[in-house]
């Protein structure tokens, strides 16, 4: 038989055409990719990564687990949409080989395969019901959707995105799909018979009170009428935020072979761009949106105007780069990376001629194989230094002090700014320092600089801890011995220590020792910033006030007498309004050692 | 004899700030408003780390980019290295950070 009928065109050059604008994009981006990229693409392809690519696909990308896991009924949303489109195309394709009895059908002909139906004589009620089932399944996630633009409140959302005019011809036709699909089924099953509990029962009803006569005039109008918004759609997607339908799959394929987005933008970070699905769940968790009402600079703007070549040095500048939209990010994209190389593109300028003040510094003092790196931070906060002094001799530790008369910044401010080049300079100096004085042991009281140790210095055969880790060792070692006491204390998660390098039990285990800990609402990946984060390039001191006052007093409500964090620079933030005394971690141990 | 009694003026060696060029330096004035207010206490200067290893001084930078001493500016500049401890000390709460790199991308022709 055959499964042709002109009003299949829309929906057939549609289809073609996107395609071909997405394979030729994916081509060209393949091509396009580092050498480096292109092996570990090579070496990965025929590894156990790909199996798990292919499990993480049918999670992410059909059911949706993770958002699922952050609001159910948001979860349910999209996965009806996307696993239930799966299936309507997966179990369509099992209908029309269980009528025809053969595999070669056109595209055309699962896609509209009620109306080619009509030609066969032949009823399987049991598919018919399975393909409402499934039509019923997407339906209640388009009202879902529709529901959601009114009040996304109540799907877990308090702001949703704002979009541009592309993304909402691509979303109305969206939404008009499968309806328009019911429609046609509907007036379909009213003239021929058939259908399901949904269509046929919906074309009984049709057939009893709209006259044959009309019912015949509309039954090829309706056809048409979704056939072309099934094409509006297809040409729309690819330049649309649709695009992350696709592209979400080749990115977790080339994720897990261990691609990953450096600071220097490749062809890679457009995979990692193209599969945002502008969900707007980054909007929620972002604290500039929630203390400042600033709307317009979060990841999905972001990634939105850099798609756009759009991109402002304000939009990229504006962000405390503090990680909790990534966290959220359903899709996994490496936000924090992908807005540092765009400062990078917007704001590196070659060093050649700068810090020549560096050559031939060293205001190291002191011998030993442990080496304390202060930081420019830890320095504005002095009595962290000096408990980190009765700390070592309480230990007994031979230290070898690396700025304690004035260093070199560790080069995360600078890498932070987009000033790659020169942070290099400052990566160089102190690897060269380090090595020079031969430490076996690098320990620092300031997770900036530790987090810059841990991922940009090449520091083989130093071990690098944050001071917090260095603590909890010599207590559980025993050469330190601390006075439990009455206490009760708050731990704040500094960024770059918590979400930055993943530490968050040591900190807790030594405030354990000390006293009490108490947690606050956010805590662990999900705590707040304390807003004077060195990413920001913006944003005033007003501002970062009232983001550091509202986390003081989140922290205050857990109603602990201490405040404590692991960072000098959160330390000066919340010192600034909160009632209770703010100590760094170091400080607390030094004066409980016995 | 003159009425300046044999003393007079050397005139290469005045530096008449009034007719300095202030076009890069309203520029920078109308992106950091805040600019106003500063004091000039030097609390930036005191704290810097590169400060503290060079003679690069932020206060003098600053104060000499406002009247229009553009000269050397932004090599100046460049010793910084954007720690971000100025602005926690600054009494006045201005984002001297985002000073020091507003100056450098203002006057990279300089």
């Amino acid at each position: 038989m055959s499964f042709y009928a002109h009003f299949t065109l829309p929906f057939i050059i549609g289809a073609l055409a996107m395609f071909a604008i997405i394979a030729y994009r994916y081509t060209s981006w393949i091509v396009q990719l580092p050498r480096r990229d292109k092996a570990l693409l090579r070496k990965g392809i025929l590894s156990f990564a790909t199996i798990r690519s292919v499990w993480e696909v049918i999670c992410e990308s059909l059911l949706h687990v993770k958002i699922w896991r952050r609001d159910p009924r948001l979860g349910y949303m999209h996965m009806s949409l996307a696993f239930g489109w799966f299936l309507l195309i997966a179990v369509g394709s099992v209908e029309s080989l269980l009528y025809t009895g053969t595999l070669l059908v056109p595209l055309q002909g699962h896609v509209f395969f009620r109306y080619f139906a009509t030609a066969i004589d032949k009823h399987i009620p049991l598919m018919d019901n399975i393909m409402d089932g499934l039509l019923l399944f997407v339906l209640s996630g388009v009202a879902l959707a529709w529901f959601k633009r009114l009040r996304s409140r109540a799907l877990g959302m308090r702001r949703t995105t704002r979009h541009t005019i592309g993304d909402r011809l691509a979303l109305s036709t969206l939404w008009f799909i499968f309806p328009a699909r019911l429609v046609a089924e509907s007036v379909t099953a009213a003239i021929y018979g058939g259908g399901g509990f949904l269509t046929g029962s919906l074309g009984a009803l049709l057939g009893e009170v709209v006259p044959a006569s009309v019912l015949q005039a509309l039954f090829e109008p309706v056809w048409w009428f979704y056939s072309s918004v099934l094409g509006i759609f297809f040409v729309a997607m690819p330049f649309s935020r649709y695009m992350h339908i696709f592209t979400e799959i080749p990115l977790i394929f080339l994720r897990n072979y261990r691609l990953s987005v450096g600071d220097k933008r490749t062809s890679y970070d457009n995979f990692q761009v193209q599969a945002c699905s502008r969900c707007g769940i980054c909007i929620d968790p972002c604290q500039l949106q929630a203390e400042l009402g600033l709307n317009d600079v979060q990841s999905v703007y972001f990634l939105r105007d850099r798609r756009e070549h759009q991109l402002t040095l304000n939009t990229a500048a504006t962000c405390l780069m503090c990680g909790r939209c990534s966290t959220a990010c359903p899709v996994g994209i490496d936000l924090n990376a992908l807005r540092l190389n765009s400062r990078v593109e917007m704001r590196n300028t070659p060093s050649e001629k700068r810090f020549v003040y560096l050559r031939g510094l060293d205001r190291s003092e002191g011998m030993g194989k442990v080496g304390y790196f202060a930081g420019c931070m830890t320095m504005l906060t002095p009595r962290t230094l000096s408990a980190m002094q009765s700390i070592f001799e309480a230990a007994d530790e031979q230290v070898w002090w690396a700025d304690k008369s004035g260093g070199v910044c560790c080069g995360r401010p600078l890498k932070l700014s987009g000033e790659r080049d020169s942070a290099h300079k400052m990566v160089a100096y102190n690897t060269e320092l380090f090595r020079k004085h031969e430490i076996t042991t690098l320990v620092t009281s300031c997770p900036i600089c530790l987090r810059t140790f841990k991922e940009d210095y090449n520091l083989e055969g130093i071990e690098v801890l944050h001071h917090s880790e260095y603590i909890a060792r010599l207590i559980s070692s025993g050469r330190l011995r601390l006075r439990k006491g009455e206490g009760a204390f708050v731990y704040h998660d500094p960024c770059e220590l918590g979400r930055g390098c993943g530490i968050y039990d040591a900190p807790r285990e030594v405030i354990s020792a000390l006293g009490t800990l108490l947690e606050a609402k956010h805590n662990r990946r999900d705590a707040l910033c304390c807003g004077s984060s060195l990413a920001n390039l913006s944003i005033g001191d007003q501002a970062q006030l009232r983001i550091a006052s509202s986390l003081t007093q989140e922290l205050e409500q857990s109603g602990a007498d201490t405040l404590v964090t692991a960072c000098p620079l959160c330390k000066k933030a919340l010192g600034r309004s909160a009632k209770v005394p703010t100590r760094d971690l170091s400080e607390i141990v030094a004066e409980n050692i016995v | 004899m003159a009425s300046n009694f044999g003393f007079s003026i050397s005139k290469p060696r005045v530096i008449d700030i009034d007719r300095n060029n202030l076009r890069k330096s309203n520029e920078i004035l109308r992106e950091m408003p805040e600019l106003q207010s500063c004091i000039g206490c030097g609390s930036c200067t005191a704290s810097c780390t590169a400060g503290n290893l060079t003679s690069y001084n932020f206060r003098k930078v600053h104060t000499l980019v406002r009247r229009g001493e553009y000269v050397g500016a932004y090599e100046e500049m460049n010793k910084c290295m954007l720690c971000g401890k100025c602005r926690l000390v600054c009494p006045r709460g201005i984002n001297t950070r985002k000073v020091a790199m507003l100056i450098k991308r203002k006057l990279g022709d300089f």
